[in-house]
């Protein structure tokens, strides 16, 4: 169910932006190798995609962001709710957690290429704990802001824990963990990329690393605009994911 | 029907046996009694109602015997015979699970039980018919309005069909007309079903229309001040509140509950 209005709204943005961007390209003259005209753009996606490298890029990055994704959004929302169920454990763990969420993880793909190596496992620790803190942070709110009156009816329809956290507390605390996966979202975009830059020898972000090696801003400039429609689709997903998941939340609904 | 003696201990046919209980709330270490303790017994489809002040422990009662709490002494014994989940409870306002439907909330003991899928359509049509909310099945809680949300909170309290149901000043979030409408299809829904109520309310007039015994409890520290034996005829409706016996009672309950401290 996608509502006309956004779409349009959406469109004509982005036709606004092609406009002036062709029209800086071609009647303005800037230079190709600063910026490439729309056309040659295209052309370079499509020379690209022809050979079928395009598609094995694209599709490495969307592996690492969807599984960084996935694995960070299990791992916080499971951590979140041990710190919930055991309080001591939260006392003992707010301290260490609040270094570590600040701490910038950017700054750690290096190291995580020394730990993991050039493939898949690197992009994925660093898209992982890019995701991870956002989702441990919503989903922990979501959590504590649970009515604890729910918790009553889980005792008294005497739920075991599994079934509790099934039936109430997981549905209770999504609208908290999309929070979380919103930033996380974005977030596992960058990082998908920015592992891509630093090392390995696949995805959009090595292909940007390419082109700009190899003087070929139309590549380059094709790269960031799949990377950029790449957001737009995450957004759109998490998104989509959202309304149908917490249509009963939904507060503007009439 | 006969009347059994009030204030008086566990007997055959009682469904709620409350011996002793007690309840100490631990406050940031300081120890908070919130009752006294406190021993009655009620009897298989007697509807009781509980009133007192705020604080004089009577949603504690309610829930210490829902098993939400722990009793500090005392114990109580719920059920005639072995029951799987002996009590229904009715909260203040209706805590329903905001991501499911009426229909989903009211099934959702039944899910949890394991009934069978066919058994529990039945009886979900049957309380959905029951509580008045025929055609609001796949609405969301936040779309009804109080009185509606309170009519499908009870409709799941009687879905596993337990003997004892417990309401917690179930009408108090509602609108005056409302809360009489309420009332009348509470009357009507113990009748149909025979359970027992015990229901913990603040207005005197609600206690004495509804109920066939009136707890009155008195505040810091809470505990069973008196009982009344309510003899209104039954069916009631709007003619028992001409009744003068109905004043009288409701004159002498608010009088125990002004003074605090009523004789004995």
């Amino acid at each position: 169910m996608i509502r006309v209005r956004p779409v349009l709204e959406y469109g004509a943005a982005f036709a606004v932006l092609v406009t002036a961007w062709w029209y800086a390209s071609g009647p303005m003259g800037m230079p190709p190798y600063l910026l490439p005209s729309p056309q040659a753009t295209v052309l370079a996606l499509v020379r690209e995609a022809s050979t079928g490298s395009l598609a094995g890029h694209l599709a490495f990055t969307l592996r690492s962001i969807a599984l960084g994704l996935a694995l960070g959004a299990v791992a916080g929302v499971a951590l979140a709710y041990v710190l919930y169920r055991v309080p001591l454990l939260s006392t003992l763990l707010d301290g260490p957690l609040v270094v570590l969420q600040s701490a910038p993880k950017i700054a750690l793909a290096p190291l995580f290429v020394v730990w993991f190596g050039l493939g898949l496992e690197a992009k994925l620790a660093l898209v992982f704990s890019l995701v991870f803190f956002p989702v441990l942070i919503g989903a922990l709110a979501g959590l504590r802001a649970i009515d604890p009156r729910l918790h009553d009816i889980a005792a008294l329809l005497r739920l075991g824990a599994i079934r509790r956290f099934a039936a109430i507390d997981l549905p209770a605390a999504l609208p908290g963990i999309f929070v979380g996966l919103k930033v996380g979202g974005v977030q596992a975009l960058v990082g998908a990329i920015l592992a891509e830059w630093i090392s390995g020898d696949r995805g959009l972000g090595f292909l940007m690393t390419f082109a700009a090696a190899t003087y070929r801003a139309p590549l380059l400039f094709g790269a960031v605009l799949l990377t950029a429609l790449l957001g737009v689709a995450l957004h759109v997903a998490l998104g989509l994911a959202e309304r149908r998941l917490l249509a009963w939340n939904d507060a503007d609904e009439r | 029907m006969p009347r059994a003696p009030l204030d008086r201990r566990g007997a055959d046919g009682d469904v709620i046996e409350i011996d002793g209980i007690s309840k100490v709330f631990q406050l940031r270490g300081k120890s908070v009694p919130a009752l006294e303790p406190l021993t009655h017994a009620v009897p298989e489809g007697r509807f009781v109602a509980v009133v007192g002040p705020s604080g004089c422990g009577k949603s504690t009662l309610l829930r210490l015997i829902a098993g939400l709490e722990t009793p500090t002494s005392g114990t109580i014994r719920l059920g005639a015979g072995p029951v799987k989940r002996p009590v229904g409870f009715v909260f203040q306002d209706a805590v329903l699970l905001p991501w499911k439907s009426v229909e989903a909330n009211i099934r959702f003991p039944l899910d949890t039980a394991g009934v069978e899928r066919a058994r529990a359509d039945a009886v979900v049509r049957e309380l959905v018919a029951l509580v008045g909310l025929r055609g609001f099945e796949q609405t969301l809680p936040r779309q009804l309005s109080g009185g509606m949300r309170q009519r499908a909170a009870i409709a799941r309290a009687l879905a596993d069909d337990p003997p004892i149901l417990l309401m917690d000043e179930p009408f108090s979030a509602v609108d005056l007309l409302t809360r009489e409408t309420l009332n009348d299809e509470l009357l009507r829904i113990w009748q149909r079903t025979g359970k027992t109520v015990m229901l913990v309310t603040h207005s005197v007039e609600e206690a004495a229309y509804l109920a066939d015994e009136v707890m009155v409890m008195s505040a810091r520290p809470g505990r069973l001040e008196r009982t009344y034996a309510i003899g209104l005829p039954r069916p009631r409706s709007e003619e028992t509140k001409l009744d003068r016996a109905y004043h009288e009672l409701v004159a002498a309950l608010r009088r125990d509950l002004r003074g605090g401290e009523a004789a004995r």
